[in-house]
């Protein structure tokens, strides 16, 4: 489709060279066009031709009329009106990468496959990023096109999570089938089992989540004595 | 120098043990560091005779250690000797960790053991007649019994030998001061010499110059006169120094022949080292498998008498049959194949050479330290401020705030914030870093710096040990009148308030002994 589009503009401006520098939407266009697939912002593009807003504006709706550029969202950025030529594909930079789809992080789209290489990883109990994505791929687990990287990116955040474990191959044991040395992923194993990450001693007192710790003193006026967390947690109902 | 919670702690800890005045006292030394009596009297405004008698309580506690140190005069007076006290702030926190080590003994000897160690811990230091003596008092025996006193001694001598007991410490070693050390190591001799060299502050000194020689420290052998002799000759060479306490506590003494005996304390050292020895096994169990902690503590059981210090990075390389050999012994073990074994040492990531294995513990508390941390992390700033933080503290190095969302897959601008929020509690260490050339001018690192924010993580969790007493206290306090009505009228209302109150304290407790196996952690593994 962009290259049919690409030959017509260039058919359209070749019977009138002259036009090319006169008219603002022209300006604009090889501005936009010269930007690539990072594309401009509308004050940028202000302030690079000293043109008007409103010669901008309306230029830009032309532009857009015509199908010769279109608004792409920025996700540094979302409130900026951000244009490319309709050629070109928003870069990483832009879209924020694979994960994002039109400006926002595709949260859905990320549970699934967690949920997903949890399962089979569970399955295996022990799986390279190779061996989850060939498993994904080989019993169509997920319909829309990804990439190894994708799946490693996804093992990698588990781990973070600590749903899952980074371990080198050590060609023994359950890691038979994988060569010495190979990082692989496989669950949490003993009394932690698939429980994410453990509560600690800190963690488990009201005083571990305190936001006023800080303040507490012994016979200050928040003071273990008098403290609310402390009524609720030995409140025992009886 | 402890933390300021810390200090805290062991304040309130010691004022609970022995009182406010001695409290005092013992604050005074932690605060302001190792003082002479003269300025504790002038620090503290109490009468000279109030001090004294904190001091010889702290010091019969193990809390206090004095030492002699050669001062300028002044006026160009001649230079004198003044005794110097110091707190002890590990040892005043091991108080509070005593049941834990009468469990240790109670499991591995037994019984008769544990009373023993009881009496020690109780009175801080005591000679073996006075353990005889409290053992009579204690099991109601009419004295003289041969029998009784041969199995305590025999009793005595086995805690001796896995070192839960030792000889105290010199009452006052002289220490040269800072300027002379040169020459005063030689003339010291070769061994302390050698320990010396290595430590810088005179209170390290002073604890090394006090600790009875490594031959001596468990060594136990019935008195002879000889012994007394060579002994009482030494305490009245240091008694001179120490000043009038020494004498008071004599003359009081009245006509009774002194007699100096060997004094005996519960060895904390050996005790951190079993409890970390347990850290490590348990740590192992749940990150590994039984396996991993059989053949683990298998292989600690095994150098447990050639350890020498409690913080050792690895465990000392053993043979696979010395590990087998140890792993059949257990219970657990016996059903280990050789092949299981090897599996559980690659778990453990043991180092192998010359096919001996060594274990990294030093990572293991590492371990166990991150995972206290990231813990808190979760609990007060939510799953993906503990998905940043793991990944900020296993990269070890600075990252910048799109690469961390990248990762995280948490949106740029969450990102930021989270990041934000953490760096403020000082949980992160931030640096900007402004670009003049592309579009983005400014970029934000992150990194977690580990040094100062363990300090500051045991900093809070001293506070959260001391809340927990505090309001353990304070229950107690509340329901008093329940506490003294007797068990059969208790009903309706008042037994529902004493199940509360038995509940509130089991809670606060059990608690507080979790708290303090993190304490540890951070602290003394």
């Amino acid at each position: 489709m962009s290259r049919s589009q690409e030959t017509l503009s260039l058919k359209r401006k070749r019977p009138e060279p002259n036009a090319l520098a006169l008219t603002p939407e022209n300006v604009l266009l090889n501005l936009i066009k010269s930007k690539g697939d990072m594309g401009i912002w509308k004050a940028d593009m202000k302030r690079e031709t000293n043109l008007s807003e409103p010669v901008v504006t309306k230029a830009l709706k032309a532009l857009q009329g015509r199908n010769l550029i279109k608004e792409v969202v920025n996700i540094q950025n979302k409130g900026r009106k951000h244009y490319m030529a309709a050629e070109f594909e928003p870069s990483k930079e832009l879209t924020g990468g694979a994960w994002y789809t039109e400006g926002n992080l595709d949260k859905d789209f990320i549970d699934i496959l967690k949920k997903s290489c949890s399962k089979i990883i569970g399955k295996f109990k022990v799986a390279t990023a190779q061996g989850v994505y060939d498993f994904c791929k080989d019993n169509k687990i997920i319909s829309v096109d990804i990439t190894t990287q994708q799946i490693l990116e996804i093992l990698r955040s588990m781990v973070l999570d600590n749903e899952i474990v980074e371990v080198k191959s050590t060609g023994l044991g359950e890691f038979h089938k994988i060569p010495v040395g190979t990082v692989c992923y496989r669950t949490a194993s003993g009394m932690g089992l698939g429980q994410g990450p453990k509560v600690g001693a800190m963690a488990s007192i009201p005083c571990g989540a305190c936001p006023r710790i800080n303040q507490c003193t012994p016979d200050g006026i928040i003071s273990p004595k008098t403290c609310k967390y402390y009524q609720k947690w030995l409140d025992f109902g009886i | 120098m402890a933390s300021q919670y810390g200090i805290k702690l062991a304040v309130y800890l010691v004022s609970s043990y022995f009182g406010d005045l001695v409290a005092k006292v013992c604050e005074c030394l932690l605060r302001r560091g190792t003082l002479p009596w003269r300025s504790i009297v002038q620090f503290t405004e109490l009468n000279p005779t109030q001090v004294k008698n904190s001091l010889l309580v702290l010091i019969q506690h193990n809390c206090v250690q004095a030492f002699a140190m050669e001062q300028e005069g002044v006026f160009g007076e001649a230079p004198k000797v003044v005794t110097q006290y110091m707190a002890l702030f590990d040892n005043i926190i091991h108080h509070m960790r005593f049941p834990k080590f009468l469990a240790i003994v109670s499991e591995e000897l037994g019984k008769e053991c544990e009373e023993i160690l009881e009496g020690l811990l109780q009175h801080g230091r005591l000679s073996l007649n006075q353990i005889l003596d409290r053992h009579k008092e204690t099991s109601n025996q009419s004295g003289g019994n041969c029998t009784a006193q041969d199995a305590l001694q025999k009793n005595f001598s086995r805690l001796l030998c896995v070192r839960y007991v030792e000889r105290c410490p010199a009452h006052e070693p002289f220490i040269a001061p800072p300027n002379e050390e040169g020459a005063a190591v030689k003339k010291r001799g070769a061994k302390s010499a050698k320990v010396t060299e290595e430590l810088q502050t005179i209170e390290q000194r002073a604890l090394a110059a006090a600790a009875p020689m490594e031959a001596l420290r468990f060594l136990f052998e019935t008195y002879t006169e000889t012994d007394d002799h060579e002994l009482e000759s030494e305490e009245n060479l240091s008694n001179m120094e120490v000043g009038q306490k020494r004498k008071h506590v004599d003359s009081e003494a009245g006509t009774n022949k002194r007699k100096k005996e060997v004094l005996w304390r519960a060895n904390f050292e050996q005790f951190v080292r079993r409890l970390r020895h347990k850290a490590c096994i348990e740590n192992a169990r749940t990150r590994l498998d039984d396996g991993a902690a059989i053949v683990l503590s298998a292989i600690l059981e095994a150098s447990r008498s050639s350890e020498t210090k409690v913080k050792v990075e690895s465990s000392i390389p053993l043979s696979m049959n010395t590990i087998f050999e140890e792993v059949m012994k257990s219970e657990d073990g016996r059903i280990m194949t050789l092949e299981h074994v090897r599996t559980a040492l690659a778990q453990l990531a043991a180092i192998s050479i010359d096919e001996t294995y060594s274990v990294d513990l030093k990572s293991i508390i590492e371990l166990a330290q991150n995972e206290e941390v990231e813990s808190i992390v979760l609990k007060r700033y939510g799953r993906e401020a503990y998905r940043m933080f793991r990944l900020l503290s296993k990269a070890g190095h600075l990252l910048e705030t799109d690469k961390i969302s990248d990762t995280t897959f948490v949106e740029k601008k969450e990102t930021a914030k989270i990041l934000f929020k953490l760096w403020k509690d000082d949980y992160l260490h931030m640096e900007k870093i402004v670009a003049s050339a592309g579009r983005q001018s400014q970029f934000l690192l992150w990194k977690v710096n580990k040094h100062s924010l363990w300090g500051h993580v045991l900093d809070e969790m001293y506070h959260a040990a001391l809340n927990l007493r505090i309001r353990n206290a304070h229950e107690q306090e509340q329901e008093k009148e329940i506490l003294q009505i007797p068990r059969e009228k208790l009903v309706g209302d008042l037994e529902k308030r004493s199940k509360r109150l038995r509940k509130v304290r089991i809670v606060l407790e059990s608690s507080l002994m979790r708290l303090d196996e993190a304490i540890m952690i951070f602290h003394d593994f």
